[in-house]
């Protein structure tokens, strides 16, 4: 095994002093000092006869006329200087049988012989000086080529090494950008998929019992369907991944253990795509991607409770409320839906959804503080409780104002009674200075009250209300917040839903 | 610009020959513009065009788009060949 290292090793720094620049002008250089001589490069440690016939005594410029003998004799000769070069590791002259002059120097470092650099077939003598001057950039030259292996063995080992890690960061940075429990999981399969470039990622997590893995996502690039398989703990490979707490590896299948401070799941990598088995720096490298995943799935599960905690509270707050007059502030659940569709058509992002669901639930709460008997007023409403109603908007951001997670759903609630013409209030504010989630509350809250029926007043029809919604796009509504409210109404399921809510299950409007 | 095409840009080629070279490799622009030493914007545009012939694949995110290589061994195939004939000098 070291033979061959060092036979490698003699080999590169062969091949890089062949090609080596440095070499090459000190030829040039020396080539006008030592006139005459021809250079040569000898690449065993312990070279035969045969060896120093082949590069050296071949090449002379005499060889032609020489008998074979004579050749032979020369050869041995110098193959003794060359055992003399080795062992002294300093630059030695030599003449040779047909009075030609020339040289050798051992290719050394400390105790280790690479091979042998020399000139010969020179006429006259070499100067010792001129040598030994030669000898000492000869030194600097190897020593040039070997720092050079020295640092292409470096980048070679670091640079693959840089960029897995470069790889685990980007991964990190893309799993670590969603709390969406249900998009985490299959981006976690994918990208394991691609690093390790296999065919199937299957992701299991120990259920409450701790005693069967519950399959949550497999994705396999081969196959259609899939079959979500549950595994119990210990068995197979993720199995006995869960149940010792370290990966499991076989040929072709790699099971990395989701450790937090207990184990809560599993990665299993099936079937590389070259069909070669998985390695140890798979291994290493899917760990730390186990580890990253961990962290992503605790903060998706964290925000899952929290926003379940937060949904909870305003439901709490919106039945509170509703106890005064049921009915009148928990809206259903196909007014929130359809402001949640509207939302979706609008391309709104999720974190501005989830606010447009909040203010859905809390828009008219404000409305707490406003005299039922103006709220429940069959004729017009006098100038002081017109104000009286004005006020609930911020009356209902006064409520949640001390939620921070509600934080965001409080322009919704504050402007949502703004006119798109500029004729509503609190602020008669205009077009675009109304917060789209506002000008979509606006549609929704107008076309609920309309069609929900109240005590003191007859509800409309769906086609009555959708009728007063489309008159009044371009003054009292956002024209493409009405415009996509009615591509929503078209929806089947959502159109179902509210007919149910308001007529009772199978009655249409 | 086609999969022939490639061969007359050099920062696409260069790209093609780090994804082909490090197959299990996912990078940001940023990442892949560091590896090949090319401006970070040069770099994101011909990317985006390596995703459209569909030899690379987008990992799209709010924050951040990573980038990896195709799994399609006949395109792997076809761009083995494309590099072998613009090996650098």
């Amino acid at each position: 095994m070291e033979n061959t290292k060092n036979h490698a090793y003699q080999k590169e720094l062969f091949d890089r002093l062949r090609k080596s620049q440095s070499l090459k002008r000190a030829e040039e250089c020396f080539a006008r000092v030592i006139k005459g001589a021809s250079w040569w490069l000898l690449e065993k440690r312990k070279p035969s006869l045969q060896d120093v016939e082949e590069v050296i005594c071949r090449k002379c410029p005499l060889e032609k006329g020489l008998q074979r003998r004579k050749i032979k004799k020369c050869a041995k000769n110098i193959l003794g200087v060359i055992t003399r070069a080795a062992e002294e590791k300093t630059i030695i002259k030599f003449d040779c049988e047909e009075g030609l002059h020339g040289f050798v120097s051992a290719i050394a470092q400390a105790d280790k012989i690479y091979g042998y650099v020399g000139g010969c077939y020179r006429k006259k003598d070499i100067s010792t000086q001129i040598l030994q001057i030669f000898s000492a950039f000869l030194d600097t030259i190897i020593k040039e080529a070997q720092k050079e292996m020295e640092l292409s063995k470096l980048y070679e080992t670091l640079r693959p090494r840089a960029i897995a890690l470069s790889t685990v960061h980007t991964v990190h940075r893309l799993i670590s950008s969603t709390l969406d429990f249900n998009e985490l999981l299959p981006r976690i399969a994918r990208l394991s998929l691609q690093i390790m470039r296999a065919q199937r990622c299957s992701i299991k997590l120990v259920d409450s019992k701790r005693k069967v893995l519950l399959p949550k996502v497999t994705v396999d690039l081969r196959q259609k369907n899939i079959r979500l398989k549950k595994v119990r703990v210990g068995r197979w490979a993720p199995g006995k991944a869960v149940k010792f707490g370290r990966p499991i590896r076989g040929r072709d299948y790699l099971a990395t253990p989701l450790i937090d401070e207990d184990v809560i799941g599993v990665i299993t990598l099936y079937d590389k795509l070259d069909k070669k088995p998985f390695t140890t720096f798979d291994q290493e490298i899917m760990s730390t991607l186990a580890e990253q995943a961990v962290i992503a799935i605790k903060n998706a599960q964290l925000y899952k409770e929290q926003e379940k905690l937060t949904m909870g509270t305003i439901k709490s707050l919106a039945k509170v409320l509703d106890t005064r007059a049921p009915g009148t502030y928990i809206p259903r659940t196909s007014f929130v839906k359809i402001a949640m569709a509207i939302g979706q058509q609008m391309h709104m992002d999720e974190d501005e959804l989830k606010s447009l669901e909040y203010a859905s639930i809390l828009h008219d709460a404000g409305e707490i503080f406003v005299p039922e008997e103006v709220l429940a007023k069959p004729a017009k409403l006098t100038g002081e409780e017109y104000e009286m109603v004005k006020e609930h908007p911020a009356a209902g951001v006064a409520i949640i104002k001390h939620m921070k997670a509600l934080k965001s759903a409080t322009p919704i609630i504050l402007y949502h009674h703004e006119n798109y013409d500029g004729s509503g209030y609190p602020k008669g504010l205009k077009k675009d200075m109304i917060p789209l989630g506002a000008r979509i509350m606006a549609v929704v809250s107008a076309f609920e009250a309309m069609i929900t029926k109240k005590p003191y007043r007859v509800a409309k029809t769906l086609g009555e209300a959708t009728e007063e919604i489309k008159a009044n796009a371009g003054t009292q509504f956002d024209p493409k917040v009405v415009e996509a409210f009615l591509k929503v109404l078209k929806k089947k399921d959502i159109r179902a839903l509210l007919e149910k809510e308001l007529y009772g299950p199978g009655r249409a409007a | 610009m086609d999969l022939a095409g490639l061969r007359k840009s050099n920062i696409h080629l260069k790209i093609l020959r780090f994804f082909h070279e490090n197959q299990a490799s996912i990078d940001t622009p940023r990442g892949v513009a560091t590896w090949i030493g090319e401006d970070r914007l040069k770099v994101k545009r011909a990317l985006e065009d390596l995703v459209k012939l569909q030899i690379l694949i987008a990992h799209r995110t709010t924050s951040t788009t990573g980038y990896s290589y195709t799994r399609d061994a006949k395109l792997i195939s076809k761009i083995a060949k494309i590099l072998e004939q613009s090996k650098p000098s």
